[in-house]
């Protein structure tokens, strides 16, 4: 029972239609991954996700459903139920389309410029030299510093008068408002992607890490051209991480309120008033707090459809098989 | 595709010897070209801060980059002014329990997510990544509630304590932790488990004595993700704290965004006081760094 | 993470569960009752959130465990202070305390939040009885119960500290322009920061950028003129003497060319600075908070404080309607939460804060105008506080509505939006208008929702 059983398991996995549930009528050929299945060490990270956070989310979906605000907010066990109102008037009456897309175009954007920047991290940090332990760590500075910290240093320095404007200034260049007006959407990306390449940089040095020594030897012996190398031997190990983090770093750009609240203060500009901004300030300023549960559903959804068209396309469960030689 | 995975397994030979040219991915003037642009990317805003955080109070709000002034009275001031050094004991606390346990449980989740096929696998595979979408603006209320009703069923305080402040990174970090050991694990031999298994290794003996010990890389990098969920966090921490477990970040943007209020803005002080509080990260990344370059060959073929 | 029907009614059920545990937890009988006199709440433990004071970390710190040791002697109780850094924080703090039924026993809250609190119904409102276990209305500074609630029958908040808005001015500046007497219109005030402009200094220090500032100076030019901006069942953003307080707001930097054109992306901080560093005349909308950071700049001794201009932008009298208004009523308030199981012991404690020795003992060390008649009195002879004081008495309450916070959003999104074209170096009056309809209309929303 045992090599051929476990060359059924890996034909099995890749062979399955991709991202489809596991077809039933292989489970009797899977003898050791069917029997013996330790599925009780599921139970501790489930059972957290489902207490701390599908019951908090069915709760504000609840939430998204009555008139809550300051008058009801005592009493919202007992407060009006009144459907899809708060849902209507967030699609209808408020900025809320507007503040979809200007979160997901700057997510996107910032997300298409970092990665590059984090790939290239960490393949020059593949090779030992001296001081390299000091340069990796040096890349991982952005991430570890408080968001807040972040934004708070660059908007000291995009005043008007501050640093950056005056070494500009300098070049004989005015570029004018950084943290109002149209310019204030490019200094959101740019103080994001400043503070978010070390992820794709942690995500795309673990993939590196993958990469086994003899493959590097093969391409050794093969006398590729480095760049030819790193795209058709290297590159398809970080295809997984990568889109990964293509993804979750899209997420939590989409996600990041301390940095755009700290950058441009609330109320926003027009042009930065992004979604969790526009979501923050209906709750703690208009304390409309069901409106603002309903707007933070709406774009929970349209978030949550393409990325589930994504991960179904993605072929979650064989992408690690698409880049070994 | 299955072609491919067959490859795989029969290339696997074990190969000694390792040669830093081997594995150099670009030409060694790219990599100093990039290199140096991407420190200088960094750097510059960080010698702001340092310098800054050299100078005095009123010079960072005068906009002096260079400071006509250097000193050292940040430094001293914080550890009073911020109350710094118990948040960051709380933060250690915290977010070192969180990267430890979220990469215990991770690791066991993603053992059975990989390697043992049942219904709801690829629902729960999608789930981990899905949850990543929710807006924590969203869960904020719902979760303090959910805290304030389970402590005051079962009579005992959640908010304001670090056990309630764990819970809740814990779980925030799963899906991400669990995520990313599914990704190692997946790109591991599975030669050595099947061989484990005919010599009549159980599970668990098989999770802990060839899982774990590969997977270190893995672990390190999961642990410092959900290390930084935690130590980065304002949002959540803001009302599950009370000043005695206030965490290192929600210390520091209280003392900052209590700056707003009314005198010149101590920026320097808040400078010295974020770059203290970003210490401890990079000293835990020093410490780590062998495991998370540690060679992943090596351990696949002893 | 797609929910079902029956997730969600799953939910409902949960729901239940958590409605009887926030009951088992609301309904704890008040038993720190003890008819008159001394409240005795040994083995209690009373919390209260306080604002952090950034400008003296180590004195607050000091006067938190005094004022714990002092309650401690006094009732026996243990006293628990927890701070916020922001009104934002604390908007949450309140939310979150008032949905799940738990949190602080006392909040200290900046009074134009007061309205907001009020409008939760979730804070004691004072009767006679509570009155009297602080101490009596009587030792509070009259004007400053005029945000305690929406009329004298109805209030939940005590006043605390007073912080009334008033103008710094450069001594030196205004002499070498001539210029006898601090301006007690908007005009003159206008023209002298005309005459103060010259190469390295402006004759104003405006913080365009502040998430506060902008509204004060609209409110307060708005009801000089006689709009209150809430006037009964409507708004009145959309009211000619909104746009004429605008107008002459951002004018001071694009017609007088009187203000440093990066102060648009000053908060207050930054033009207190400005100020400091001796590069502006007046400084507009500032407190006596401010003493201790002039005292240790280039400044000190060469400023002054005094009253802000009291007649409307383009008038030489305040028009018949108009109303003397130096500053918007400012301070904090406390307020007892209605959840709280310890309520004589919160009276007792705001009773102890407010005597007149606590009071002036929170001066010498903050610098906080007290409420307590007697505390505030004894500060008259200080040339540096008596404007303060003076601006105490006159100054007038925001209007008492829980949709102010939507109107306060409403007049600063305006000046927010409007930065852009106050760099570029003038307000087009279209994108003015624009801009004060889409106000008028969010706000008239909120309005119309306000029980």
């Amino acid at each position: 029972m045992t090599s051929e059983i476990a060359g059924n398991t890996l034909r099995d996995e890749a062979t399955r239609p991709a991202g489809g549930p596991p077809a039933p009528q292989n489970k009797k050929r899977k003898g050791v991954t069917e029997r013996d299945r330790p599925l009780w060490l599921l139970a501790p990270g489930g059972l957290l996700i489902a207490v701390i956070i599908l019951i908090p989310l069915v709760l504000a979906l609840y939430m998204s459903l009555i008139d809550l605000d300051q008058y009801t907010l005592r009493k919202w066990l007992t407060t009006p139920f009144i459907g899809v109102e708060n849902f209507v008037e967030a699609l209808t009456k408020t900025d809320l389309l507007r503040s979809i897309w200007i979160s997901v175009s700057f997510a996107v954007v910032s997300t298409i410029v970092t990665v590059p920047l984090g790939v290239a991290a960490a393949v020059v940090t593949q090779n030992p030299y001296r001081g390299r332990a000091i340069v990796r760590a040096v890349f991982l500075i952005p991430y570890v510093l408080p968001s807040f910290v972040v934004a708070t240093v660059w908007r000291t320095m995009l005043q008007p008068d501050g640093i950056v404007n005056s070494v500009l200034h300098n070049v004989g260049i005015d570029p004018g408002l950084w943290l109002n007006g149209p310019m204030s959407y490019w200094t959101l990306i740019l103080v994001e992607i400043w503070a978010a390449w070390p992820f794709i940089y942690l995500l795309a040095l673990a993939g590196l890490q993958s990469v086994d020594h003899e493959v590097h030897e093969a391409a050794a012996i093969d006398g590729a051209l480095w760049w030819r190398k790193l795209r058709e031997v290297i590159f398809p190990y970080l295809k997984g991480p990568v889109s990964l983090a293509f993804l979750l770093g899209t997420l939590n750009h989409i996600n990041n309120f301390t940095l755009p609240f700290v950058l441009f203060g609330a109320p926003a500009p027009a042009d930065v008033n992004v979604l969790p901004i526009l979501v923050y300030v209906t709750s703690f300023q208009s304390f409309r707090f069901g409106l603002s549960a309903a707007m933070a559903v709406v774009s929970l959804i349209l978030i949550a459809i393409p990325l589930f068209i994504y991960l179904r396309a993605v072929k979650l469960d064989v992408s690690d098989d698409g880049g070994k030689k | 595709m299955s072609t491919q995975t067959r490859t795989r397994s029969a290339t696997r030979t074990p190969r000694k010897g390792r040669s830093a040219e081997v594995t150099r991915l670009m030409p060694t003037w790219l990599i100093a070209v990039l290199t140096t642009l991407l420190c200088v990317l960094v750097l510059v805003p960080v010698a702001y801060i340092f310098l800054a955080s050299l100078n005095s109070d009123v010079g960072v709000a005068r906009g002096e980059f260079w400071p006509s002034q250097f000193s050292l009275e940040s430094y001293t001031k914080i550890w009073r002014s911020v109350g710094l050094g118990k948040g960051i004991i709380n933060s250690l606390v915290v977010s070192g329990a969180v990267a430890v346990v979220s990469a215990l449980i991770a690791i066991g989740t993603a053992y059975v997510l990989v390697r043992f096929s049942f219904p709801g696998r690829l629902t729960m595979l999608r789930g981990l990544l899905g949850l990543q979408s929710i807006p924590g603006t969203l869960m904020l209320l719902p979760v303090f509630v959910l805290f304030a009703s389970i402590g005051a069923w079962v009579g005992i305080t959640i908010i304001g304590t670090l056990w309630g402040l764990f819970i809740a990174y814990l779980t925030f970090a799963l899906p991400f932790s669990t995520w990313v050991m599914v990704t190692y694990l997946r790109g591991l031999p599975r030669e050595l488990e099947e061989a484990a298994r005919i010599d009549g290794a159980s599970n668990m003996g098989i999770l802990f004595r060839i899982i774990v010990p590969l997977s270190w890389p893995g672990i390190v990098v999961s642990g410092i993700f959900a290390f930084l969920l935690g130590w980065n966090d304002v949002l959540f921490a803001s009302i599950f704290t009370k000043p005695n477990t206030a965490t290192a970040a929600i210390v520091l943007q209280v003392f900052s965004a209590s700056q707003e209020g009314g005198a010149i803005p101590v920026y320097s002080q808040m400078m010295a006081a974020a770059l203290v509080c970003a210490a401890p990260v990079v000293i835990l990344y020093f410490i780590f760094q062998r495991y998370l370059v540690g060679g992943l060959t090596a351990g696949g073929v002893k | 993470m797609e929910i079902t029907r029956k997730n969600f009614l799953i939910g409902i059920g949960g729901m239940g569960a958590l409605s009887l545990a926030l009951a088992a937890c609301g309904g704890s009988p008040d038993t720190s009752s003890s008819g008159t006199g001394k409240v005795d709440g040994t083995g209690k433990t009373l919390t209260v959130l306080f604002s952090t004071k950034s400008q003296y970390p180590e004195e607050q710190k000091a006067w938190f465990a005094k004022t714990a040791e002092d309650f401690k002697t006094l009732t026996g109780a243990t006293l628990q202070w927890e701070t916020f850094a922001s009104a934002n924080d604390e908007m949450t703090r309140i939310q979150t305390s008032v949905v799940s039924g738990t949190g602080p026993d006392v909040y200290g809250l900046g009074t134009t939040f007061t309205p907001t609190a009020y409008s939760t119904g979730a804070f004691v409102k004072m009767g006679d009885a509570e009155w009297n276990k602080v101490g009596g209305k009587d030792k509070f500074v009259p004007a400053t119960l005029g945000i305690s609630g929406p009329d004298a029958n109805n209030q939940i908040g005590i006043p605390f500290v007073s912080r009334p808005f008033v103008m710094a001015y450069n001594t030196e500046m205004l002499k070498a322009a001539g210029i006898d007497k601090p301006a007690t219109t908007w005009d003159e005030f206008s023209d002298h920061a005309k005459k103060m402009t010259k190469p390295g200094q402006y004759g104003l220090a405006i913080a365009y950028k502040d998430n506060f500032d902008p509204w004060k100076f609209i409110w307060g030019m708005s009801i000089q003129g006689g709009n209150p901006i809430i006037d009964g069942k409507k708004v009145r953003i959309d009211d000619p003497t909104v746009l004429a307080a605008y107008d002459a707001y951002f004018g001071w930097l694009t017609k007088d060319k009187a203000v440093d054109p990066a102060s648009v992306g000053w908060g207050n901080a930054q033009a207190l600075a400005a100020f400091a560093a001796g590069k502006a005349g007046y400084f507009p909308m500032t407190s006596p908070l401010s003493i201790p950071t002039l005292d240790k700049s280039p400044m000190k001794g060469k400023y002054q404080y005094a009253l802000l201009p009291m007649v409307p932008p383009g008038q030489t009298a305040r028009p018949s309607g108009g109303v003397e208004a130096a500053s918007i009523l400012s301070g904090d308030n406390l307020v007892v939460a209605d959840y709280s199981p310890n309520k004589d012991l919160a009276f007792a404690f705001i009773k102890m804060i407010t005597d007149t020795a606590a009071q002036a003992n929170y001066y010498k060390i903050f610098g906080e105008i007290p409420t307590n008649v007697e505390a505030a009195k004894s500060l008259k002879s200080d040339p540096l506080v008596a404007p303060a004081l003076d601006a105490a008495s006159k100054s007038v309450a925001t209007p008492f509505s829980g949709a102010w916070g939507d109107v306060q959003l409403a007049l600063t999104n305006i000046a927010v939006q409007t930065i852009p074209d106050l760099s570029a170096g003038s307000v087009s009056e279209s994108a003015l208008s624009g801009r004060i309809k889409t106000a008028q209309s969010t706000a008239q929303a909120a309005l119309d929702r306000a029980k």
